[in-house]
Order: structure tokens, then C-alpha cells, then sequence
């Protein structure tokens, strides 16, 4: 579990370079990508399926960006866009044009509503997330 | 006192170069509105789309103006936000003149990329971590790091050709599935699809799916819609990259690819 969350924070940290994140925010952008994906994968542990731990997990990393930006005053996107990338679902891509060509029809639709769903989670995360009047994390801040 | 025209000038600017950099339309809206507001203005109105601004003030007066902005879907670059929005903080507070808020503009405006060789190995390092913490052991790990270094090396190459996005996700794709389908027959002990999805995760449309939703979530539905295409689409094109090579594999080689 540290190893995971020692892995994801260097991966959070290293796309923090690449989209130009000041370097004093680097330790709290790849801080949120490594609580993210440890939150996923303990509400995976604790019996969610992919789409709910998704979802949950996604919830839980826009209120840490929201957290963040709150306390460090700057644009929720700071945190939030470099850390999502833990959890947008690339396997559940490439699984589905796999079947597809394996002309595994079951299995490719599966897959392929999988992906879906787990793009959707994201989005209800994220919306959840941001449903969070602003004054609770201002008084956090203070 | 600086005349209206120079001070919507000034505000279009500080939001384009937001737009310009991954903001999302509701923050665009609302740091133009306030630094309007701040520098006096009275009457302006303010619309804002994932590619364009349209703003006008002092519609009433003698002096009115009105500015249309065209502002292509860019590369992010969340160091300028940071430094737009520090601005725009500031001019809301009053303590930037008019003068010195276009100077401080211009130097957001320059802060620089990071070089290529530091993207490529940034790129490399993160697909590495991500292909370890998907599942892929030490050596899956150490090609992904190759391929990912070599997939910005690609996409970097295309950007100053000025190859379109699509085009780009779909080779990128491609070039990491044929690498490492090739390392997978060489016989080396790697598990291909791990590496895939590892060194895949630069091209995700993973920030166009979060700036859709915020903007969908903040009313803006018109841009929302813009950027989920674009993430349908670039999903698309990874699904397509990788699917081509995969169909020639078998066609070429025969049998089913171990999943």
C-alpha cells in the first residue's frame, strides 16, 4: 500500500511537469493523485465494485483539491486535472477494442459499459465534489 | 484613468490567456467580470466559450467598446493560470495599476515549457509508475518508462508539425502497441497489455473530461458539450490506434493475441 501510494504520487508528480505546475504546488498536486488513488483502491478492498469505488474515490479527490486550492489560494484545476489521471479508466480502453478485434462481442460490451460507467462515476464525482458549498472549505482554510 | 477601451483590452487578454491555458469557462467569466468591476467599469457584459470571448462596455456612453476573441483549444499550461490568477487577485484588491497589470500580463504570458528532454523523461517516469501501479511488474515498468519516453518524443515532433490532435492519439496509440506486441514475440518475459495501458495514460483525455464536467456543472452546456466531444473523440482514436495494430498482428501473424 505505501509502495501504491509512493508510485502514484511520483506518476501525479512527473504529469505535474508536463502540465507546468509551479513547482511550489508539486508536493500538493502529487499529494491529492496518490490520496486519490489510495482511496480508490480501499473502497475497492472494502467490496465496491469498479464503478463505485470510482466514483467514491473521485468524490474524495475533488474535496482534497478543493482543500488544497483553499489553503494554498489557487485554482482548483491546479489539483484536480493532474491528479484525475489515476483513475480515468485507459485498461478499460484498451480492454474494449481487444475484445472487439478478438470478436469477443460479451466480453466487449462489457467492457466497453464498463468504461462508460466509469467515466460517468468520474463525472458524478466530480459533481458531487464541487456541490460542496465553498464556505466549508474557507473555514477549513482559516 | 486609463480609457475603457484599454481596460477591456486588458481584462479580454488576462481571460484569454486563462482560456487559452485549460481554465474553465465559469473562472474565465468571472476574472474578466471582477477585473472590470475593479477597474470602474459600468454596464459591460461578458460571454465566454471554450474557443472564444465576447465582451463590451460602457454600452450606454460615448465611449463604447466591444471585443470579439477568437482563442484556439491549446495545451495546458497550469503554471500561467496560477500566475493569471495571482493577478487577477491582485487588480481585484486595487493595488496593480492598469499600467503595471499589462507588464505583470506579459511576463505570466512568457513563463516558459519545460524543454523537451525534461518532458520526455517526466513522461517516461509517470508511465512507468502508472504501468507498476496497474498491475505491471519491475520489467513492464522499465519499458513502459522507453516507450513513454518515446511517445512524447512523438507527440512533440507532430505538435511542431502542426499534425492534427486525432492523428496524433491514434499513431501514438499505434507505435505502443506495435512496440510492445514486438517485445511480447522477441519472447522477453512482459506482460504486453500492462505496458499498453501504462504508457497509454499521457493520451487520455483525462483533463478535457474533468474541464467538460465543471463546465457542464457550472451551466455552461455549449462548452461542456465542446470539450466532452473532444474526450469521446480522442477516446476514439486510442481505441482506434490500438485496435489497427492489433488486427494487423493477427492478420499477419495469425491466432489469437494472449490477453
Amino acid at each position: 500500500m505505501i509502495l501504491q501510494f509512493v508510485l502514484a504520487m511520483i506518476a501525479t508528480a512527473s504529469f505535474a511537469v508536463l502540465f507546468c505546475v509551479p513547482k511550489d504546488q508539486f508536493l500538493f498536486s502529487s499529494l491529492t493523485g496518490a490520496l486519490g488513488w489510495i482511496g480508490y483502491l480501499i473502497f475497492y478492498g472494502l467490496g465496491c465494485g469498479t464503478v463505485t469505488a470510482s466514483l467514491l474515490a473521485t468524490f474524495f479527490l475533488t474535496i482534497v483539491s478543493r482543500f488544497f486550492a483553499a489553503i494554498r489560494k489557487n485554482p482548483v484545476t491546479l489539483y484536480l486535472v493532474t491528479s484525475i489521471f489515476t483513475l480515468v479508466p485507459g485498461a478499460g480502453i484498451y480492454y474494449t477494442s481487444y475484445y472487439f478485434i478478438m470478436d469477443d462481442m460479451a466480453s466487449f460490451a462489457a467492457k466497453g459499459m464498463e468504461t462508460f460507467k466509469i467515466a460517468g462515476a468520474i463525472a458524478v464525482g466530480i459533481i458531487f465534489g464541487f456541490s460542496i458549498p465553498q464556505k466549508v472549505f474557507h473555514w477549513k482554510a482559516r | 484613468m486609463s480609457d475603457s477601451k484599454e481596460i477591456l483590452t486588458l481584462a479580454v487578454e488576462i481571460g484569454d490567456v486563462l482560456l487559452r491555458n485549460g481554465g474553465e469557462i465559469y473562472r474565465v467569466e468571472d476574472t474578466i467580470l471582477h477585473i472590470l468591476d475593479a477597474y470602474g467599469l459600468a454596464e459591460y457584459d461578458v460571454y465566454v466559450l471554450s474557443n472564444g470571448i465576447f465582451a463590451s462596455a460602457n454600452e450606454q456612453k460615448e465611449d463604447a467598446c466591444s471585443i470579439v476573441r477568437h482563442v484556439p483549444l491549446g495545451d495546458v499550461h497550469l503554471g500561467r493560470i496560477a500566475a493569471v490568477n495571482q493577478l487577477s487577485r491582485e487588480i481585484s484588491a486595487g493595488t496593480c495599476s492598469v499600467s503595471n497589470a499589462w507588464e505583470r500580463l506579459n511576463a505570466c504570458k512568457a513563463i516558459p515549457v519545460q524543454s523537451p528532454f525534461v518532458q520526455e523523461i517526466c513522461c517516461g517516469i509517470g508511465c512507468a509508475c502508472f504501468c507498476s501501479i496497474f498491475g505491471g511488474g519491475p520489467p513492464d515498468a522499465f519499458f513502459s518508462f522507453v516507450l513513454g519516453f518515446f511517445l512524447q518524443y512523438l507527440r512533440l515532433h507532430q505538435q511542431a508539425h502542426g499534425t492534427s490532435k486525432f492523428l496524433t492519439n491514434i499513431i501514438g496509440s499505434a507505435f505502443l502497441t506495435a512496440s510492445s506486441l514486438t517485445l511480447m514475440r522477441l519472447g522477453l518475459p512482459v506482460l504486453h497489455d500492462k505496458i499498453v495501458i501504462g504508457s497509454i495514460v499521457p493520451l487520455l483525455p483525462g483533463i478535457a473530461l474533468t474541464t467538460s464536467i465543471r463546465d457542464l456543472f457550472g451551466g455552461d452546456y455549449l462548452s461542456g458539450a465542446i470539450h466532452l466531444l473532444d474526450a469521446l473523440l480522442t477516446a476514439m482514436c486510442i481505441a482506434l490506434g490500438v485496435g489497427m495494430v492489433m488486427i494487423g498482428y493477427r492478420d499477419l501473424m495469425g491466432g489469437a493475441i494472449l490477453p
